[in-house]
């Protein structure tokens, strides 16, 4: 399939419901290469939803998402680099087995480069995953996805419970570790500690898309930050 | 693709199953060197120990097999690390045939580490003529070669164990496509696809039987009437495994790839 409008990603009526709960009503938006976009909303948005419906994680109800100009699918995946907002790799295994795991399946990882990120931040790799804590799990979880030579990432909630240093680490290792033509797309209701990061906003509400902008021509227009912005319009 | 995906399935069982195989030789080996001692009255408390703990140990690779097969599929596929398996470049046929194959590969190995345990422990020349002889009056009986018929039997047995293996995938592919009560539903629907595959096996030889008295007699009669009879089922029996294991197979195939929901 050819690649559509030049768009890395696009998402066209995309609907999912649980049961009778329609989580995601109609959402559509594309994004385009070299783009670091918050996607930004409150707690049970849709956000995950959205990010785990890209990633081929949730059947849609209906609906289409395109990457590259493929369906999701094994090309797709080849391209996105995906950080969960959950622990995810086997705790059996030693941080070493991982690294070979991830050299194994994806072609585009750099496994000096992890290593490298790995030494940078003390942990030892030849200790088993079930030995570390859960802060230091998603150290190695978000070095492995950004150790990948990817099209897409998308990091879900990358901040969430980490502490202040640390957030900074990871928002400077997000940014260090992604070539230009590549797109980031972190969810996020941090606004704060990303904005600074930020390219593009997609605010999403109650399973909509209720904003797309380009940072800067948002703060301008609405004369604020973005997480200002994101406070006044989504005030209780 | 599915050859990486096989060397990690294999590795998982390797880590959980070794410990069992590993417990399992050791006893039969204390138990054999008990049995070669003067029966004293601690030794033969030690020996029963050790027998038990190596029978215990047998169960327990046979059960554990088939439950760590179930187990790695879930969650691999539907747990935390489904978040990993589901965003692979690999296919959902390549998944869900490395999770099978990784337990085609474990049954036939734990097999094989029950049958040496039990050697170990027993097996003499004498308890060998006798197993011999055994398997002689049966095969005589039935006029075949030992050959095809121990061939026989443990096709039978490994085609069974492999449909209960493929009926509790199907249960958990069915079970956690619901929202709600994913364990519970998966288990219910493992029993009826299992009850329902056992019933298409009796329903089937039924329908041979109504073309073959000999057939018809192992459901009329209380005695074996026909040695025959028993040769077709067997045959008969493993045909309709092999063909309902490979129409199932397909059947979760198809509902893998309509895709996940992960929690």
């Amino acid at each position: 399939m050819s690649k559509d409008n030049n768009n890395l990603l696009e998402v066209k009526n995309l609907k999912k419901s649980f049961d009778k709960k329609e989580v995601l009503k109609d959402v559509s938006f594309s994004i385009p290469n070299g783009k670091i976009i918050g996607l930004l909303g409150k707690n049970g948005a849709g956000k995950t939803t959205l990010i785990k419906l890209i990633n081929d994680l949730l059947t849609p109800t209906s609906g289409e998402i395109l990457v590259n100009g493929n369906k999701i699918g094994v090309e797709s995946k080849k391209v996105i680099s995906y950080l969960p907002e959950r622990t995810y790799l086997n705790k059996q295994m030693k941080v070493t087995e991982v690294l070979n795991y991830f050299e194994d399946f994806y072609e585009n990882f750099d496994k000096e480069k992890a290593e490298k990120l790995l030494k940078d931040l003390d942990l030892d790799i030849t200790q088993k995953l079930s030995k570390m804590s859960k802060g230091m799990q998603e150290k190695v979880q978000l070095v492995l996805v950004m150790s990948r030579k990817a099209d897409l990432y998308i990091l879900d909630e990358p901040l969430g419970g980490v502490d202040p240093a640390t957030r900074d680490y990871i928002l400077d290792t997000i940014l260090s570790n992604f070539n230009e033509n590549a797109s980031v797309i972190i969810s996020t209701h941090l606004i704060s500690d990303i904005e600074r990061i930020l390219d593009e906003v997609i605010f999403i509400d109650k399973g909509k898309i209720v904003l797309q902008s380009d940072c800067d021509q948002l703060r301008k227009k609405e004369n604020g930050s973005i997480d200002e912005i994101f406070r006044r319009m989504f005030k209780c | 693709m599915l050859g990486k995906l096989l060397k990690y399935d294999l590795k998982y069982m390797i880590k959980n199953m070794s410990v069992f195989y590993i417990l399992a030789i050791v006893f039969a080996i204390i138990t054999r060197i008990l049995l070669s001692v003067e029966q004293t009255i601690i030794a033969t408390i030690i020996k029963n120990i050790t027998t038990g703990c190596m029978y215990a140990m047998v169960a327990n690779i046979i059960i554990n097999t088939l439950m760590r097969s179930w187990v790695r599929f879930r969650d691999s596929i539907y747990k935390d690390e489904g978040y990993l398996t589901n965003t692979l470049p690999v296919t959902k046929n390549q998944i869900y045939n490395s999770k099978f194959i990784q337990a085609l590969i474990f049954f036939i190995v734990s097999f094989v580490i029950v049958i040496l345990s039990i050697a170990i422990a027993y097996l003499n020349k004498d308890r060998w003529e006798l197993l011999k002889n055994y398997i002689k009056g049966i095969t005589t009986g039935l006029e075949i070669s030992s050959g095809l018929f121990i061939s026989g039997f443990l096709g039978i047995v490994f085609l069974e164990m492999f449909n209960a293996l493929q009926c509790g995938f199907f249960g958990i592919i069915l079970g956690y496509k619901q929202n709600n009560n994913r364990v519970a539903l998966s288990v219910l629907f493992g029993f009826i696809a299992y009850f329902a595959s056992q019933s298409i096996v009796l329903a089937l030889v039924f329908i041979v039987g109504l073309f073959n008295e000999s057939v018809m007699g192992l459901f009329t009669n209380t005695v074996l009437l026909e040695t025959g009879a028993l040769k077709i089922l067997f045959a008969l029996s493993m045909i309709i495994y092999i063909i309902i294991i490979w129409i199932m197979s397909i059947i979760c195939k198809k509902l893998l790839n309509k895709g996940v929901n992960l929690e």
